[in-house]
């Protein structure tokens, strides 16, 4: 089932045209990579399709419906998550309260909610009732995807969730993607970590300066993985 | 629905004191400085606290910062009064008048600023703060009496007299404590995280799913209600207005109250609101220009206490747990 259609979205930051005529498609289930260099359009992309910034031209259907003119916030109720790529957690709340508000706008009970994220990531529990600023980058990023995980999502967003990040933390990063995709849980990810893309992707959409040059399909990963080296 | 369950008025078990407890520290707490300070001057204190405690709301908790909160102040004080003159001379009720009416005025209002930030929801708040002085001293002056101001028709109901100054202090600190429980449930509720998670990142909230226009326009709507209940209690107490309380220029009052209390905590909206009335009376009374004086205090305050009151004791709180946790472990060591 067709969950995501972009068909040749055009997105400019004034005069400065960042999307060409973007199309690509997602299906229910399915984890699709986005990659290319600094500066290609892929955060652009995941921001547009989130409904934080206007294509002025082209369209987006989501669940078979045009989402263009909705926000962020009647997208997030439709079942969308965005994890942006700062990793910016509500820093002055405690780990409990970040995973509380997405427990409440999902209608999930504090219990269960609690229980969703650290079934990922376990050793949260021991910071529940810290300040969410003092973790570290990485479990920041623990944080974030698990609270985008609260309430079953339809669609995560998730922007180069292992930028600058240790390896072991990266090991729990693939950790928690694999579990995504045996729960079914669709996905579009911006990464430039490729032993994770060549391993996890459905599809991989190769983008510079604002254009999608290339689609690998998961059948053909394997020939066009040094390929795809070249591209980043 | 989200906002129904938001306001569900349910904590996390956190760690601090119940709030019974609290209230009773708070309780004894005035009742103890009924000997050292008159009757009188804690009761104007007290009002003051519960105006702090709107305005720490919308600014210590939300992060709005609102130079015009006296507009609802003035709001509650006016509409009291009045009620009390045209309509009906009971007291509880012309309270409920004047809490009403200005929170009708504040939910106007806040379809229009709430959609603000920054410098221009602040001056936004301090145009209507103006505009209203100006339609008590001139549009309205038939009803108001311009800067001669009104006096209050409020009779004695039951017990409720107003005169006696022991029933006055002790209904305005019931009033105090019911606003310090109510502001206590709501800001530890999932509510409460909202609202604190809206000023750290608006932007990262709606990615949630949250209206946020909604819950900021709720928070100013109760803010504004509670200082217009603030107002309506001035004038049960006083029981005479004139436009200087709705002085643009005292819109400087409750933000440096919370200033030197510390913003973001009840607390400290009580003890700022205390430390400032009695900061201003003292100096008052023995330094002609205590403006300036209290200029300074405040200048050494944003510099070296930018947690104000409440943040410092916090820091001296955590010093000793620290200090603590360091001698424990030497001597386990040792």
């Amino acid at each position: 089932m067709r969950l995501l259609q972009v068909d040749e979205i055009n997105v400019s930051y004034g005069r400065a045209r960042v999307l060409h005529d973007i199309s690509m498609h997602l299906n229910q289930g399915e984890i699709v990579f986005v990659v290319g260099r600094n500066g290609a359009g892929k955060t652009t992309l995941l921001k547009t399709v989130m409904g934080l910034l206007k294509p002025w031209k082209g369209s987006i259907l989501y669940e078979g419906e045009k989402t263009l003119g909705i926000g962020p916030v009647k997208l997030a109720q439709k079942g969308l998550r965005y994890v942006a790529q700062d990793k910016k957690v509500f820093s002055g709340l405690s780990v409990k309260d970040n995973i509380a508000l997405a427990a409440y706008s999902n209608g999930v009970s504090m219990p269960e909610a609690i229980t969703n994220v650290t079934s990922i990531y376990p050793k949260l529990n021991d910071f529940m009732e810290n300040k969410a600023g003092g973790l570290s980058g990485g479990q920041r990023e623990l944080l974030l995807i698990g609270r985008a995980l609260v309430g079953h999502p339809k669609l995560l967003l998730i922007d180069e969730p292992t930028e600058g990040l240790a390896a072991i933390v990266i090991k729990d990063i693939f950790r928690i993607l694999v579990h995504m995709k045996t729960e079914n849980i669709s996905a579009i990810i911006v990464e430039q970590n490729l032993s994770i893309v060549n391993r996890l992707a459905d599809r991989i959409y190769v983008m510079r300066e604002g254009h999608i040059i290339k689609e690998i399909d998961n059948s053909r990963q394997a020939e066009d993985s040094h390929e795809l080296e070249n591209y980043l | 629905m989200d906002i129904l369950r938001a306001l569900g008025f349910r904590t996390y078990g956190k760690k601090a004191l119940p709030v019974y407890k609290e209230i009773c520290v708070l309780t004894v707490f005035f009742l103890v400085l009924t000997p050292i300070i008159h009757m009188y001057r804690i009761t104007d204190f007290m009002i003051f606290c519960i105006y702090v405690m709107s305005f720490d709301l919308l600014y210590g908790y939300l992060g709005l910062l609102s130079f015009g909160h006296v507009l609802y102040l003035g709001a509650g004080v006016y509409i009291s009064v009045l009620f009390s003159i045209y309509i009906n001379s009971n007291p509880l009720l012309s309270l409920l008048a004047g809490t009403l009416g200005g929170g009708i005025v504040a939910a106007t209002l806040g379809l229009i600023v709430v959609k603000l930030d920054g410098a221009s929801f602040a001056l936004v708040n301090l145009a209507f703060s103006q505009i209203g002085y100006f339609l008590v001293t001139s549009t309205f002056q038939r009803l108001t009496h311009g800067t001669d101001g009104i006096s209050s028709r409020v009779e004695a109901w039951g017990f409720l007299n107003f005169s006696d100054e022991y029933i006055t202090f002790s209904f305005i600190l019931i009033s105090m404590l019911l606003v310090f429980y109510f502001l206590r449930k709501l800001t530890s509720s999932p509510f409460g995280v909202l609202i604190r998670s809206i000023k750290e990142n608006e932007t990262r909230v709606t990615f949630l799913g949250y209206n946020t226009f909604l819950y900021k326009w709720i928070t100013f709507l109760v803010a504004g209600t509670i200082a217009s209940f603030a107002g309506g209690i001035y004038t049960l107490y006083v029981q005479y207005v004139s436009p200087t309380v709705l002085n643009p220029l005292d819109n400087i009052d409750p933000i440096l109250a919370v200033l030197i209390g510390g913003a973001g905590n009840l607390y400290g909206a009580i003890a700022g609101g205390l430390l400032f009335m009695m900061m201003k009376d003292w100096l008052s009374s023995h330094f002609a220009v205590w403006q300036w004086v209290l200029g300074i205090m405040l200048l050494i305050i944003s510099f070296w206490f930018r947690h104000g009151f409440t943040g410092f004791v916090m820091a001296i709180r955590n010093y000793q747990r620290k200090k603590a946790v360091t001698y424990d472990q030497d001597g386990a060591q040792g």
